[in-house]
């Protein structure tokens, strides 16, 4: 029973992502800086973590970055490859901070974690397909722009988080 | 704003905090690997670069008066590159480029910011060289 409750949150989760992956897409955003992004869809990747833990929250990432690519056209494309390289780095970065430093960060100082290593994981791998250095002009205002945006990714996530249940034998401790 | 205080831990702050002067110091001492420094005596050249390899580099004074547009085909199609008036823009980005960031970028002038088409593996920046002439012998 408790692995049927996991399957449907996992199902739950992934498509909450994707709609939240399309919804940020239709928000008209001024280009502050070129691949500046709210990261909605991080919540879930943050949500999935405090919930099911590590492993639910990567099969639920994974899942989600390659329905989102099939539906949008985009597998195995650059596109595909950057949201890949971004969230993976993100994702990882978040569970170390979330495991290691539970006590001394909130969810909001993880989700912001999350938010800079998406930047800096994303911008490495357009350096090795652009090849130009030059690109890291916009590390800075990334991470500036992390910072709000991480705090409000954080918060929703808490929130959200309060009212759900943690799935047994799922929560903080898989890894 | 009193209550987000609340939500933060200690460490919380101290990221935040320390994030802010990382950026912050970032963006006012921008790294920039092609910089030079502009003013009297510099010419601003455009260079577009596809994957590695430069493909084309020329002065920004020949952009005045009349518009250039550029062509340069890359792995998904043909990107259309506009020069005036010494600014410079990604016009038209190939159809199979979704987000179209290159595009939204808009016109750069300066040295520093670039216009990135990742899909299509192209950038264009502008670089300031020396001329080796001052303003005053003009």
């Amino acid at each position: 029973m408790r692995n049927t409750r996991k399957v449907v949150l996992i199902g739950l989760l992934v498509s909450l992502g994707l709609i939240l992956h399309f919804v940020e897409a239709m928000i008209p955003m001024p280009i502050l800086v070129p691949g500046a992004k709210l990261g909605l869809a991080n919540i879930v990747n943050l949500i999935a973590l405090v919930l099911i833990g590590f492993r639910g929250g990567l099969t639920i990432f994974f899942l989600r970055v390659l329905i989102g690519s099939l539906y949008a056209g985009t597998f195995l494309s650059i596109n595909f490859y950057l949201s890949l390289g971004g969230g993976l780095t993100g994702y990882l970065f978040m569970a170390l901070v979330y495991y290691l430093f539970q006590d001394k960060f909130s969810l909001i100082g993880v989700s912001i974690i999350g938010a800079v290593f998406h930047n800096l994981g994303q911008l490495l791998i357009a350096y090795f397909i652009i090849k130009n250095p030059g690109i890291f002009y916009y590390l800075p205002y990334l991470t500036l722009l992390a910072i709000p945006t991480g705090i409000g990714v954080g918060l929703i996530t808490y929130f959200t988080s309060r009212y759900l249940p943690v799935v047994e034998g799922g929560g903080a401790g898989d890894g | 704003m009193k209550d987000l205080w609340h939500y933060l831990t200690r460490n919380d702050k101290i990221l935040i905090l320390f994030l802010l002067v990382l950026s912050l110091s970032g963006i006012l001492f921008p790294f920039n690997p092609f910089q030079g420094k502009t003013g009297e005596g510099t010419e601003m050249f455009l260079v577009i670069q596809k994957g590695n390899q430069e493909e084309i580099r020329f002065g920004l004074e020949s952009t005045y008066g009349e518009p250039l547009y550029i062509e340069v085909e890359g792995p998904i199609g043909i990107s259309i590159i506009e020069a005036s008036n010494g600014k410079v823009r990604m016009k038209e980005a190939p159809p199979d480029d979704l987000e179209k960031t290159c595009v939204k970028t808009g016109w750069i002038e300066n040295p520093g910011p670039m216009i990135i088409c990742i899909p299509n593996q192209i950038s264009i920046w502008i670089e300031a060289e020396e001329t080796g002439l001052d303003g005053v012998s003009w």
